[in-house]
């Protein structure tokens, strides 16, 4: 059996501006990405008869939404509990609905609120689960796992805090060119070198932007996407991996992340590989996340992302664009619901002065660790 | 980010055992390091199971020796973690424990310096109590180190 994804198109995109502190709920702010993403394909809330989003906390569900819109009845709601790393499936859910008849036009959204921040000290509380063997240890947030990959992936394979500043260094300098993006001060690597410490080997510079927002996509078949305004983009497959139960710390090879499984999978549910696709948005919760995904998915060998970004390779004008809205680092954190609006608006040929020259497949990474997944979206069918 | 140093963050994150983990935690409070280990195929599991992951066998904790190897490790620098956000500087390691290859835990690595931590350092673990609470956790010690 086929399992590609590409009977399904993506037809509108919508998104808030993204802010440190919006002042706004959750659901206010989902309700307006979601309408703009059906203005942008001229759909209104009475077409729409699928609703889905992931999220850990602070979100709005689905239901909620829809009828924030005017919805009248809405038939598939589904409400994924996750975070980066159900991204992939998430759209990809949305995708085999239309696909199986189970719904026709569906949005998907992710929205963060500032009741939700990663990086914030957290206390006191008391920690179940796998946490409880880590937060007594003061071992708890997302930077501080991520940085452990970082530190057996320095040890084995050589790669340094320079590396990781040339991801750093040229996401922001795409984000220059991004109107909607939160950091668009350019820095060097000697910025990046001299920003603070938060848990070594990460730098500030290191970690992506946390922001207020909301982005939202409108999933319908390719079909229906002929006779809508803009130039449909294609879902041509998608893959997800989950070993470990999602542990972070029995993970078993830390120079590695989920995308050292779903890589192959994606690959060979859709014949492609990483020198077929133009656009690469790559999940960047962290820029060591970038490094390990980017090696998994083959466009370089381990341990040669810093000379592959400082060759100019992952720019305009080189082998791929990595993250040309300057991803989560720079554009801000969307928890990857961005990278998508970034694919499709590059796909489109509609990003403006960041487009991307003759884009027609766009690979669009979610998570991190243990767990995550991958979709690549192009012009046109295989 | 300013450090909170009200009494509300004076304490670090206190662990909410449940019937699959309570066994360690009954471990470390009688002074022993323990980790839960298939009767059936002797497998160990972290984090713990009622049953094995592998062959459905029932769990026990068991004594582990307590040494291990840095796998991997952090340098917290940045307040972050209630009842450490004066306590920066410090090092947290993923310790493979001697058991079984892949075996971790996470625990703080004491007695070093943190620019003297590197991956494959053997370490020990010793129990400490835990502020604010009645538990006690390991931390690890370069073998050999006082
Ligand atoms: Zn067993």
């Amino acid at each position: 059996m086929n399992r590609l994804l590409q009977g399904s198109a993506v037809v509108g995109i919508g998104r808030t501006k993204y802010a440190r502190a919006s002042g706004r709920t959750a659901l206010s702010m989902a309700a307006e990405a979601a309408r703009d993403a059906l203005a942008d394909c001229g759909l209104t809330p009475a077409d729409v008869d699928g609703f889905t989003c992931f999220g850990t906390s602070g979100t709005a569900t689905p239901s909620q939404v829809a009828h924030a819109i005017g919805v009248p009845d809405l038939g598939w709601s589904l409400n994924v509990s996750g975070g980066g790393n159900i991204v992939t499936t998430t759209v990809a859910g949305a995708a085999t609905a239309v696909l199986s008849g189970q719904a026709d036009v569906v949005v998907v959204y992710r929205v963060l609120g500032s009741e939700t921040r990663y990086g914030k000290a957290a206390g006191p509380i008391t920690v179940g689960g796998e946490a409880q063997f880590a937060g007594p240890q003061g071992y708890l947030v997302p930077p501080q796992w991520f940085a452990m990959f970082c530190r057996r992936h320095q040890y084995e394979y050589g790669s340094t805090s320079e590396d990781l500043g040339a991801i750093a260094v040229q996401q922001r300098q795409h984000a220059a060119r991004n109107p909607h993006a939160v950091g668009r001060d350019p820095i060097t690597l000697d910025d990046y070198l001299n920003s603070r410490w938060i848990n070594e080997p990460f730098r500030l510079f290191d970690c992506c932007y946390e922001v207020d927002g909301a982005v939202a996509i409108v999933v319908t078949s390719a079909e229906r996407a002929a006779d809508l305004p803009h130039k449909p983009v294609y879902l041509l497959g998608a893959a997800d991996s989950n070993r470990f139960g999602g542990s972070v710390d029995q993970w078993d090879d830390m120079t590695s992340m989920f995308s050292r499984d779903t890589a192959p999978k994606l690959w060979s549910r859709t014949g492609l590989k990483a020198s077929d696709i133009d656009v690469a948005c790559m999940y960047d919760c962290f820029t060591f996340t970038v490094m390990a995904t980017f090696e998994d998915f083959g466009f370089c060998a381990k341990g040669e992302v810093g000379d592959y970004f400082r060759a100019g390779r992952a720019t305009y004008g080189g082998d791929v664009v990595v993250n040309p809205h300057g991803g989560l680092l720079s554009e801000g954190y969307i928890h990857g619901m961005n990278h998508h609006y970034e694919a499709v608006l590059q796909l489109r040929g509609d990003a403006g002065e960041r487009q991307v020259a003759g884009a027609e497949t766009a690979l669009v990474t979610s998570g991190a660790g243990p767990f995550g997944g991958a979709l690549v979206y192009g012009t046109a069918t295989l | 980010m300013t450090a909170d140093l009200s009494e509300a963050f004076s304490f670090p994150p206190q662990p909410d055992p449940d019937a699959d983990s309570r066994g360690f935690w009954a471990a470390t409070a009688e002074g022993r390091l323990a980790m839960c280990r298939c009767q059936s195929c002797g497998l160990w599991l972290q984090p713990p199971l009622e049953r094995c992951r592998v062959c459905a066998g029932p769990t026990e904790f068991e004594d582990v020796a307590g040494t291990g190897t840095v796998y991997t490790f952090i340098v917290q620098r940045q307040a972050a973690v209630a009842g450490y956000l004066d306590k920066v500087p410090y090092v947290v390691g993923l310790i493979e424990l001697d058991e079984q290859l892949g075996l971790r835990l996470p625990g703080r690595i004491v007695g070093v310096e943190p620019g003297e931590v590197v991956c494959g350092l053997r370490v020990q673990a010793e129990l400490v109590d835990l502020p604010g609470g009645e538990y006690r956790v390991p931390v690890f010690r370069p073998l050999g180190a006082e």
